[in-house]
């Protein structure tokens, strides 16, 4: 008898060892798969919770946090409001949709966090950006009431320090639902476009550092000559080409490549374009991130350029799309990333806006990685690039752009628009080496270089002023 | 283990309810109330008592098993107040007055010893039949049977506009255990001899076999009428394994095997409730919004507690229906983590190996038997009930024991420990 009690009793120990074997296995299990699922009101409904945590910008401004009532609050509310989105019970948009579960997570850490965080064990997580608060702020004076957009890359990194889009409007009245972005009627249409990253627009003349770069490709240099002209009819084309001042862009005989992008030079460019061929301008595009998914943490639009076989048969359009006009379309934070991939030998990071997740008492739970998103440019290209751009702003297009202290690059673009031209700027800024790559667009509001480039002047200085 | 250190893991057992019960009202409330007071008080003079009891009334019994029950009814109680603050504060009243039945059970049997029992068996048998169709009694008199939540389990007592609830059920598994060890004392050379062979399979007198068929057939009954799963298997389980420790014929694990094939098949195909069950069990995310709901919310408070847990007080436990009493485990793992439920498991193992140990080093077959039954109910019904809830198993309504909201239960287990300690101390004299 003792030796089938023994027995039944190994039977039922084991089975309790078995439940907590199966114990880890599941709650491991559950934890990956069933965190975030939206059916689990633990992460997704926000009055089943006790509070979010904050949202901070790098140097350590509170950006978004919970009120009394649990609702969300948005201190600087209008300058953030693309990249923060807002969180109501029914709606989410921006950051405070992309982090929803982590602003909610509580942290859980180690052990001995475990055993001695009595009140740190019930605080949410917060979301520290790579933004940085003064940068963000003169952008968003910069660009005023004008409508347009401002991106700021560290171009070692690929961290945003500015994202800003305008018209803004309020995440506060959205929560206070006295502004209701389903209304597409109302007056938040407008302003609840991304223009930083979910709008494309035609990219003007900034396209031809693109044509230049497989111009360069190619086999030219930056002193490389090409015939000047006051106007280019590409075969088989109706219209003409001219340049912005309807004269030559040199002394009428030749021009450099790098004078032709000093001045903006469209005949030069648009012939350019048709000479290389349209696999050659498709393939630089591509390379640039045209035509591709681009990951961004709240979702951006895909720039597109037209085919190279439509482009092929079609040489009237193939020299448009060499000054960037026709269909070529990009959003500023891809036009960004290609200054800043001028100014890292060729390489574009991956663009990141959420630094790290941290608990209340600031320690990382856990921290983006920079990792390079694309080779745009080989490294000599892109220092031959890098240098007719800073010859740009030294005494080009871009003047207005130059900041005192720093050596600034760039190129100024005007597109045209229904309403006017769009002015573009996109360049890369340092001391010694450049830091950092800004875009700039302000949409029917003019030339490139009176009105982009000054704002561009005006972030750039506020950043080395921060820096 | 001296009996100084046992009385100080008793203590700090209580510490551990006090300290417990304070983090979730800081948690939950950001203060201090008076329930850690309670808590702590309550916990103490239950495990006190049943401290000096067992000194008193059986001295020489295991020390180890009022620590464990102290530390897993802390745990226990610390998360039915985290779920519920009124459940938590009635659950201490249920504590001490199961003390005092513990209490009870060891003054009776002071003189008389544990084999006294063998004398009432069949009074004992005849009161666990009727413990189990109390509830069938119908509703609305002073003394009836309740429905909650599909299962017909409950007795209602009334006192005027007042009314009392509880499941005899509890009660009669300590019975039948009670009946089924004195039963099986005297009659196990009987039921070991086979004298008779069906093909290859050796048999015993077919009158032999009754105990396993009426255990059955009132397992049966339990499921039929009171649709309760968890005690219908719960009691068959009991029978059989302690028909196989007491015989040590594997024939009785066979038949008792295909009895619960046979009556589980017939369970899912005729009870719309059971079938309803197994679906969830299955497949809990197919049927989300009705069948499955519970299920999927005990995973996701799975993934929520992680490797330590929420925190006390952090997790939203609440979600979970039923997250008091079956669904305790669960809480305790979304709020203390893996570590937290691995913890509680392994007291549980060892609680189950301390009352096997007693169960091997009693001095008749009657008390072996009957420490082996007490432990084998409390094993069996703590692995249906995790493994209901970790879907080990299909989920079956029944307690966690000491740790579940439920008074019976609670009464019941205490009753189960008191028996436990008297037959270790009988062995040492």
């Amino acid at each position: 008898m003792r030796r089938h009690i023994h027995r039944v009793a190994v039977v039922l120990v084991a089975l309790m060892a078995l439940s907590g074997a199966w114990l880890t296995w599941l709650v491991t299990d559950a934890a990956s798969r069933y965190r975030d699922d939206p059916r689990n009101v633990r992460a997704q409904a926000g009055a089943f919770l006790p509070g979010a945590g904050r949202i901070l910008t790098s140097d350590g401004v509170v950006v978004a946090e919970d009120d009394d009532l649990r609702n969300r609050r948005y201190p600087v509310g209008v300058v953030y409001a693309h990249l923060l989105g807002y969180a109501t019970s029914d709606d989410r948009r921006g950051i405070e949709d992309s982090r929803y579960a982590a602003l909610r997570r509580r942290h859980t850490g180690s052990i001995s966090d475990w055993l001695l965080g009595l009140g740190s064990g019930r605080q949410p997580h917060d979301v520290v950006l790579t933004v940085v608060d003064p940068v963000q702020q003169a952008a968003h004076r910069a660009i005023g009431g004008a409508t347009g957009a401002v991106v700021v890359i560290d171009i070692a990194t690929g961290a945003v320090l500015a994202y800003v889009s305008s018209p803004t409007y309020d995440p506060n009245r959205v929560v206070a639902g006295s502004l209701d972005p389903g209304d597409a009627d109302g007056e938040s249409v407008d302003a609840l476009i991304d223009r930083a990253a979910d709008r494309v627009l035609p990219p003007g003349s900034t396209f031809k550092v693109i044509v230049a770069a497989a111009a360069l490709e190619a086999g030219s240099s930056p002193d490389s000559e090409f015939a000047d002209a006051d106007e280019y009819l590409a075969p088989g084309s109706g219209s003409p080409i001219r340049n912005a001042g309807d004269g030559f862009c040199g002394d009428g005989e030749t021009v450099t490549l790098e004078q032709a992008l000093v001045v903006s030079c469209n005949t030069v460019f648009a012939r350019m374009a048709v000479t290389l061929g349209a696999g050659s301008i498709a393939s630089a595009a591509q390379r640039a991130g045209f035509d591709r998914y681009l990951p961004w943490e709240t979702g951006a639009a895909r720039s597109s350029i037209t085919s190279a076989d439509m482009l092929s048969s079609d040489p009237g359009a193939l020299a448009q799309t060499g000054i960037g006009e026709r269909d070529v379309r990009v959003t500023p934070l891809l036009m960004a990333l290609i200054a800043a991939a001028v100014g890292n030998d060729g390489v574009a990071m991956r663009p990141y806006v959420v630094a790290n997740i941290a608990t209340a008492s600031g320690e990382s739970v856990s921290s983006a990685h920079p990792a390079a998103l694309a080779r745009m440019f080989d490294a000599a290209v892109a220092a031959d690039l890098l240098a007719m751009m800073e010859a740009v702003v030294a005494g080009g297009t871009g003047t207005a752009a130059r900041v005192d202290g720093l050596t600034v690059a760039g190129k100024t673009g005007t597109a045209e628009g229904s309403g006017g031209p769009h002015a573009w700027f996109i360049g890369v800024a340092g001391a010694e080496h450049p830091e950092i790559a800004i875009a700039v667009v302000v949409e029917g509001a003019g030339s490139g270089g009176r009105v982009a480039a000054p704002i561009a002047a005006a972030v750039i200085t506020a950043w080395r002023d921060g820096a | 283990m001296t009996k100084r250190t046992e009385a100080l893991l008793v203590v700090l057992s209580a510490a551990i309810a006090a300290a417990g019960t304070a983090l979730v009202t800081v948690t939950t409330s950001a203060a201090i109330t008076l329930d850690t007071l309670a808590a702590g008080a309550t916990h103490t003079a239950a495990f006190g008592a049943l401290l000096v009891g067992f000194r008193r009334w059986a001295p020489g019994a295991s020390r180890l098993l009022l620590p464990l029950v102290g530390f897993i009814t802390a745990v226990g109680s610390i998360e039915v107040f985290r779920i519920d603050p009124d459940l938590g504060r009635l659950q201490r009243w249920w504590l001490l007055l199961a003390a005092s039945i513990g209490l009870l059970t060891l003054r009776f049997l002071r003189r008389r010893g544990i084999g006294a029992l063998r004398r009432y068996r069949y009074l004992f048998l005849v009161g666990a039949l009727a413990l189990l169709a109390l509830p069938l009694l119908p509703g609305g008199l002073p003394v009836g049977g309740a429905t909650v939540n599909g299962a017909r389990l409950w007795v209602r007592v009334a006192f005027g506009d007042r009314s009392l609830s509880f499941q005899p059920g509890e009660g009669a598994k300590v019975l039948i255990v009670v009946f089924l060890a004195s039963y099986l004392a005297d009659r196990r050379r009987a039921l070991t001899e086979m004298p008779r062979s069906l093909g290859p399979v050796r048999l015993p007198e077919p009158r032999q076999l009754l105990p396993v068929l009426l255990g059955f057939a009132v397992a049966f009954l339990v499921l039929v009428y009171q649709r309760d799963l968890g005690a219908s298997l719960l009691l068959f389980v009991v029978v059989v394994a302690l028909l196989y420790a007491a015989t040590g014929r594997g024939t009785y694990l066979a038949s008792g095997a295909a009895l619960i094939a046979g009556g589980a098949f017939a369970a899912v195909t005729s009870f719309s409730h059971v079938a309803t069950r197994v679906d969830a069990w299955l497949h809990p995310f197919d049927d989300y919004a009705t069948g499955g709901y519970q299920v999927a919310q005990g995973i996701f408070a799975l993934a929520e507690g992680g490797l330590v847990g929420a925190g006390l007080g952090s997790g939203s436990p609440w979600l979970i229906p039923a997250a008091a009493t079956d669904y305790v485990f669960v809480a305790i793992v979304e709020e203390l983590g893996m570590a937290g439920g691995l913890a509680l498991l392994a007291a549980f193992a060892m609680l189950i190996a301390v009352g096997f140990g007693i169960a091997l080093r009693a001095t008749d077959a009657f008390r072996s038997l009957l420490a082996a039954g007490l432990t084998i109910v409390l094993a069996v019904q703590t692995l249906l009930i995790i493994g209901g809830v970790l879907r080990m198993l299909p989920l079956t309504g029944i307690t966690l024991p000491f740790v579940s909201y439920g008074g019976s239960s609670l009464l019941a287990n205490v009753v189960v420990i008191s028996l436990l300690g008297r037959i270790s101390h009988e062995e040492r004299t």
